[in-house]
């Protein structure tokens, strides 16, 4: 018998250990992201409260998703006067609508402002149960497409340069890891620092000397500049990491294909839309997978840097759960997170045509 | 215009991107360093000075005043020792658990591989925020203390990244080592530990340190887990939230001199080993 165990082993022995050498990673991957992930998303259709004394909680259906999802779209119509003509401002001379407040629905939900447009001489205002929410879905879109794709760009750049031939290049490529090895948190404090709302900030001493804006630029509590500035942060530290991935794709080409478009005499404009530009693809593709995943999960810069003033879909969740201690709301957007992220990937590796390879 | 002077605005066009390039990568660093050696009226002068001056006579007057303060400020010290505890507890453990995964799936063979190679790569791309309250209620359920609910969560990103990169060093090592090694007698599992693992010292050198710094670097589990443990928090954490000791206003001095003492360390560990870090992350990037 022992010698039909033995020879029946040697696949299924190695088999058995490779069994056991993963147990531990999925053991631990089960813990930290699987159940949790299961807990999310049951305790997302609860109104449980987040680390209080009692632990029961009532089952609410969708009713999360509701009131974060809620959008309507309502006209407002014109103040008249006597008339019957639309009154104007005196002031400003615009026209006046009615407040959006009385034409919001209230009931069973109350829809607050979340902005307002103007359509073919009507206007409208669009109200949300949650409009925090749906601004942070706003926020974080408009901040993942305009930070990658200036870091793709610059990143390009930067790792055209430092992979050009020229005398410290060495020096170049070691420069380009500092703001890499920053602590997130740490980049965003010392931008802050640099955009203070004065002259001791040095943007706007900087701004000034140059005539633009009065030294007094409000660049964190000015609505406008909010985002511009968290995206000047966050490219700042991760366009490093965009040209360093690149830069490793550049290395792939071979020479011999430039020293034949030398010698075919094609300018070096022409040698990167034709050369470099098609075979650097694929790692453009998975680095802006990469970059933009990472983006949409946005947290440090917005919690450091505008915390309770603007959010980021990450940091509205944090505010929910820790400031709000509303738990299942909180779970409520890990999930909305979750789906969104997840479209985004699924379409992003199927439009670029990214595959895994194995 | 002719082909030399042409030839000449290039090249001076080119010298002229580079400096840009230097400068934008390390001005704000550069900020820091000099607003961290400014006393509270220099750090008020209006406009700001490229170095620190005097108010009155205007000469060059540094101070050490801010480094001080930091170091005998409490919460920066333990932020520091206790982002080390937790960020090299989170690298050896991510490493060990990771490299048995990697030898399992590099080398080995056996039903269900693709799909755990799968689950584990999912898992890089994985919302962290997602599981966040999920994540708090197993830890409460475990009752563990802040610093082992960090250690822990932090699995999340390292772990698929070293089983990842290390699965791919194994793919690569050649499988003569290990047919000779059976033929000598070895299990699969001494080989692994004896043979293979000193060969990919240089990978998990590499993976260590990317594992470490994203470690250190992590701040939403860290804030999370330390709301209510303030005695825990780690160095992101405790400069976001720093104070000062006696200051109305935030005490930008200070944060900028913990700035510069937290990235100084990493600075010069990064630029040790930049040739393995870069080959590290583009292997974890391009082929994760």
């Amino acid at each position: 018998m022992s010698k039909k165990k033995k020879s029946l082993t040697l696949a299924q022995k190695e088999q058995r250990l490779a069994y056991k050498l993963l147990l531990p990673t999925l053991l631990i991957l089960v813990i930290i992201a699987i159940y949790p992930l299961g807990q999310v998303f049951y305790t997302s259709l609860t109104d449980k409260t987040f680390a209080s004394g009692d632990e029961g909680h009532n089952f609410v259906g969708f009713d999360n998703y509701k009131k974060l999802l809620s959008i309507t779209i309502k006209e407002l119509p014109p103040v008249l006067d006597e008339d019957g003509n639309q009154k104007i401002d005196p002031e400003t001379n615009e026209p006046i609508y009615e407040r959006p407040i009385r034409i919001l629905p209230r009931k069973p939900v109350r829809y607050r402002e979340l902005s307002q447009f103007g359509f073919f001489d009507k206007r409208y205002v669009i109200g949300a149960t949650d409009p925090d929410f749906i601004s942070a879905i706003g926020n974080t879109i408009v901040f993942t497409v305009v930070s990658v794709a200036l870091e793709t760009i610059l990143g390009l750049i930067i790792a055209l340069v430092v992979n050009s031939n020229f005398r410290g290049r060495g020096v170049m490529r070691t420069v380009m890891l500092v703001p890499w090895a920053v602590i997130t948190v740490v980049s965003a404090r010392m931008w802050e620092w640099m955009l203070q709302p004065n002259r001791i900030g040095f943007f706007n001493t900087l701004l000034e000397r140059f005539g633009i804006g009065d030294g007094q630029l409000a660049f964190l509590t000015t609505k406008e500049l909010q985002l511009p500035s968290i995206i000047a942060v966050d490219v700042w530290k991760t366009t490093p990491f965009m040209a360093l991935l690149l830069l490793a794709g550049l290395q792939l080409i071979p020479d011999t294909l430039y020293e034949a478009a030398d010698i075919d005499g094609a300018s070096k404009v022409r040698q990167f839309f034709t050369i470099t530009l098609p075979l650097l693809k694929p790692t453009i593709a998975v680095a802006l997978v990469f970059r933009t995943l990472d983006a949409l999960r946005v947290f440090d810069v917005f919690q450091v840097l505008l915390s309770n003033r603007r959010y980021s879909m990450a940091s509205y969740n944090y505010f929910q759960l820790i400031g709000n201690r509303n738990m299942g709301l909180a779970s409520a957007i890990g999930v909305i997170i979750f789906i969104l992220i997840a479209i985004f990937a699924v379409s992003y590796i199927r439009l670029l045509g990214v595959d895994a390879d194995e | 215009m002719n082909k030399k002077t042409l030839k000449v605005l290039n090249r001076v066009g080119f010298w002229i991107l580079i400096c840009f390039i230097f400068i934008y990568m390390l001005f704000p660093f550069y900020w820091a360093i000099n607003s961290s050696l400014k006393s509270e009226s220099q750090l008020q002068m209006t406009p700001a000075t490229f170095v620190p001056r005097d108010p009155e006579t205007m000469s060059i007057a540094p101070t050490l005043k801010n480094y001080i303060a930091v170091i005998k400020d409490g919460q920066f010290t333990r932020g520091l020792w206790n982002s080390t505890v937790v960020a090299v507890s989170t690298t050896v453990l991510a490493l060990l658990v990771g490299s048995f995964a990697a030898f399992a799936l590099g080398k080995l063979r056996f039903r269900g591989k693709r799909a755990s190679l799968y689950i584990i790569l999912a898992m890089t791309m994985f919302p962290q925020v997602t599981i966040l309250s999920g994540l708090y209620a197993v830890i409460n359920k475990l009752g563990i203390g802040a610093k082992l609910s960090m250690i822990l969560s932090y699995m999340i990103f390292t772990l698929p990244f070293t089983t990842w990169v290390l699965t791919s060093f194994f793919k690569d090592l050649p499988v003569e080592i290990m047919e000779s090694a059976q033929v000598d007698g070895a299990t699969p599992f001494q080989t692994f530990r004896k043979i293979l693992l000193p060969l990919t010292a240089p990978a998990l050198v590499t993976t260590g340190l990317l594992s470490f710094i994203a470690a250190w670097n992590e701040y939403l589990f860290a804030l999370t887990f330390t709301s209510i443990d303030p005695a825990s928090r780690t160095v992101p954490v405790a400069i976001s939230l720093f104070t000062g000791s006696v200051s109305r206003q935030e005490p930008f001095g200070e944060i900028m001199a913990a700035a510069v003492l937290v990235t100084v360390p990493i600075v010069v560990l990064v630029l040790i080993f930049q040739k393995r870090i870069i080959a590290g992350l583009t292997a974890g990037a391009v082929k994760g």
